[in-house]
């Protein structure tokens, strides 16, 4: 079966905001009443409507993940890290007591260990487990690898890149991609990677060279008019420029590179005789960025006005059962406070929802498949079944691919 | 008969044919061939997609059928509905499942605050008793062992506490102002306290207090609690964060109250005035009153009550006439307050981060 056409492109989004809002609402709702809780119900949901909207040359995808292999999952997570260090914590107050800090600092030191390399874990585990739940013309994906070769992986490619003061990000992270990607399958075919660390490097070196040298720059220039007696205005101009390196220019940066990166991971990924694109550029990223930020702004100002109106048909409430002496009292009914903080939350919980809505979108929008598919041969993967779902990942709040 | 597309999940190839009921069950009529007979109870719903709703069949990954148009009503009947938001919620229904998650969230809440107050005491007194000692040793060697010193204050101990052999009372070589019970019956007086004291009754009613921690089982909670907050945070540390969250270990304004009141019946049984300590905590008010303003407002914040609250307490608990005797001899006070001074073993230092 050959792909796409120039009528029609192979992958394709086509849920909106429209049908999403029952979803969002209804999910915020039942996390605010449940404290959370029904976030693992919440997020799958949230992953039936991304997967079923989505269509893949003739056919949509689909999520068969569920809240409860969530739950589980976490709660694995908690006891595989909450046991080690409840041990760890006493063992290192002892340590302490008996006049030893440096086996505390040591014990301490290991936790960051410990954690850098369960990372990894997480990260493959994570990437694991959503491919073993897409299905696609009934045929899933996963991987038989338990992951634990890649935590290692992770864990000194990610101390080479900051021992080389970051020089070897790019080589590091490409590598891992590819050492990810070549253990996962979908159906009987496993994937392809061969991304290039050097196709990166350059743009790498631009953003990690520039501040630096923006930064040497400045002290010069701070220096040199330091010299001729007008320090202060020079320092104030030094540390105003400093803020907006390292608030604006910084990640600015960091999403130049991330743009190029993603572009050469993604484009050297193929399976079987699919070939996979990704064409998002800078500016694309850029404002996918501004309209997140807008979301959260706009959240803001709702809720500051929801809050004002419960807030005065408080007011009002009191005057009218209490007269006017409620009002020198200062006295606002206990409901209507809570309503406020009801109405100022419940856009802020609408955030994070239509963050992913649009980050998803914005995924398949640039996201391309060339080459064919032959269905006679697409079939079904013969990987383990998992039992749980990401819970290490939920545990670090991370993003799989 | 109803007009399906189906993939058996061993292919990706799409079939399409009809769904004919039989029985207490359907075939599919795919071209030629005809399925085994399903049994509509193995049928579940794979949601909609595109136009289709689309179901699954128990205990066959990715085996699926899709149904677009119409359906005959008595197929139709046995289709199952699909999950709309997860199957507890639904089960119980939107509303009903809002109620119960509140309710059950408040109690979760109140649970998990509560759960060293309920954890503690099930934990066995030997398990305490075995933590503390391995984690507390000879503290680095930094217990004081001056001539008459730990005599002295065992004595002290069991003016206020007569048959006291299950606690573990020492004085450690640290210039803090301060005393803390650790886990398995340890307490530990710091020098600095020592050398600020102004009488060995002082000294009585701050052991008291620590003494009444122990007795009603704080150490434990205390500890319990710090567990929990290190799952929480990632147990990600520090030494320095290690040991003063053990140090200043917090017990409920509750808990302080009780400990005081358990050092005010001591020091009564005991005939040791309180009049001492409870100039000792007006010293404290004083110097919180130096904070001006902010004090109330610190107290409120801070586990322990107010200073001035707990100078009332104790000055209030003195019994006019009563036949008080100091807690221990101006000798045996010398040795105690001298006790690091007189020990030319132990070690100090190691505790900066105090």
């Amino acid at each position: 079966m050959g792909i796409g056409g120039p009528d029609k492109t192979a992958v394709e989004f086509d849920g909106d905001w429209k049908n999403f809002i029952p979803i969002a609402l209804t999910n915020s709702f039942l996390n605010i009443v449940t404290l959370g809780f029904y976030r693992f119900w919440a997020t799958t949901r949230e992953r039936k409507f991304f997967w079923s909207h989505t269509r893949v040359i003739d056919d949509q995808l689909e999520w068969t993940g569920t809240g409860l292999e969530l739950f589980i999952g976490f709660i694995v997570a908690l006891l595989l890290l909450g046991i080690p260090f409840v041990i760890l914590n006493l063992v290192a107050q002892g340590a302490i007591l008996q006049g030893a800090p440096i086996v505390a600092g040591i014990l301490a030191l290991m936790v960051y260990i410990f954690l850098l390399a369960i990372i990894g874990l997480a990260i493959f585990r994570g990437l694991r487990y959503r491919l073993s739940r897409t299905y696609w013309h009934g045929i899933h994906g996963g991987s038989d690898n338990p992951g634990f070769t890649y935590s290692l992986s992770y864990f000194w490619k990610t101390i080479v890149g900051i021992v080389t003061l970051g020089l070897l990000i790019p080589w590091a992270s490409t590598s891992l991609w590819k050492e990810r990607w070549q253990q996962m399958s979908f159906g009987p075919h496993t994937f392809v990677s061969n991304p290039r660390w050097q196709v990166v490097m350059k743009r790498f070196l631009l953003c990690f060279l520039l501040p630096i040298g923006i930064v040497v720059a400045l002290v010069a220039i701070a220096a040199a008019s330091a010299q001729g007696g007008d320090g202060g205005i020079a320092a104030g101009i030094a540390v105003g420029s400093f803020v907006l390196i390292l608030y604006i220019a910084l990640p600015l940066l960091a999403l130049i590179y991330y743009a190029a990166y993603t572009r050469e991971v993604v484009s050297s990924l193929s399976l079987s005789k699919l070939e996979f694109e990704f064409t998002a550029r800078s500016l694309d990223w850029l404002l996918l960025f501004l309209g997140n930020l807008g979301l959260s702004i706009l959240a803001f100002f709702v809720g500051l006005i929801a809050a004002s109106i419960f807030g005065g048909l408080g007011t009002l409430g009191a005057l009218a059962t209490s007269g006017p002496e409620a009002l020198q009292a200062g006295i606002i009914a206990p409901t209507a406070i809570v309503l406020m903080s009801i109405a100022f939350i419940i856009p802020f919980m609408l955030v994070g929802p239509f963050v992913r809505l649009r980050t998803w979108a914005f995924f398949i929008r640039h996201f391309e498949i060339g080459g064919e598919v032959n269905l006679d041969e697409l079939t079904q993967s013969t990987t383990a079944e998992l039992k749980q779902g990401e819970g290490l990942l939920d545990a670090f709040d991370m993003g799989a691919i | 008969m109803v007009a399906v597309w189906h993939f058996d999940g061993a292919s990706g190839v799409r079939q399409t044919g009809a769904l004919v009921a039989e029985g207490d069950g359907f075939r599919l009529h795919l071209g030629d061939v005809v399925s085994d007979l399903y049994h509509w109870p193995d049928l579940v719903s794979r949601g909609t997609r595109g136009e289709a709703e689309v179901y699954g069949l128990k205990g066959h990954r990715g085996w699926q059928i899709g149904i677009e148009g119409y359906v005959e009503p008595d197929v139709a009947r046995h289709l199952p509905t699909s999950e709309k938001f997860g199957r507890w919620v639904d089960r119980m229904g939107l509303v009903r499942a809002a109620v119960v998650g509140v309710v059950a969230s408040a109690f979760a809440i109140v649970l998990v605050v509560r759960s060293p107050e309920i954890i503690a005491p099930l934990i066995p007194s030997s398990w305490e008793r075995s933590l503390g000692d391995a984690m507390i040793g000879d503290f680095g060697g930094r217990f004081c062992n001056g001539a008459g010193g730990q005599e002295a204050l065992n004595k002290l101990v069991n003016r206020i506490e007569p048959g006291s052999q299950d606690l573990k009372v020492h004085i450690a070589n640290i210039n803090m102002v301060n005393a803390v019970a650790l886990p398995g019956n340890h307490i530990i007086i710091f020098r600095g306290l020592l050398q600020q004291a102004k009488s060995p009754d002082e000294v009585a009613g701050v052991i008291g207090h620590e003494i009444g921690h122990v007795r009603n089982r704080d150490v434990m909670q205390a500890l319990l609690r710090q567990m929990g907050i290190s799952i929480v945070l990632g147990g990600v540390g520090d030494a320095g964060g290690y040991a003063s969250a053990l140090v200043s270990m917090t017990y409920s304004r509750e808990a302080e109250s009780k400990a005081d009141q358990h050092s005010i019946k001591a020091m009564q049984k005991g005939s040791v005035s309180p009049a001492d300590t409870a100039d000792f905590f007006a010293r404290l008010a004083e110097a919180e009153g130096k904070l001006g303003d902010a004090e109330p407002l610190l107290a409120y914040v801070s586990s322990h009550p107010q200073s001035a609250l707990r100078q009332k307490a104790f000055a209030t608990s003195a019994i006019k006439g009563a036949p008080y005797t100091p807690a221990i001899t101006p000798t045996e006070w010398r040795a105690l307050i001298d006790s690091c001074k007189n020990d030319p073993n132990v070690k100090a230092g190691g505790f900066d981060f105090f």
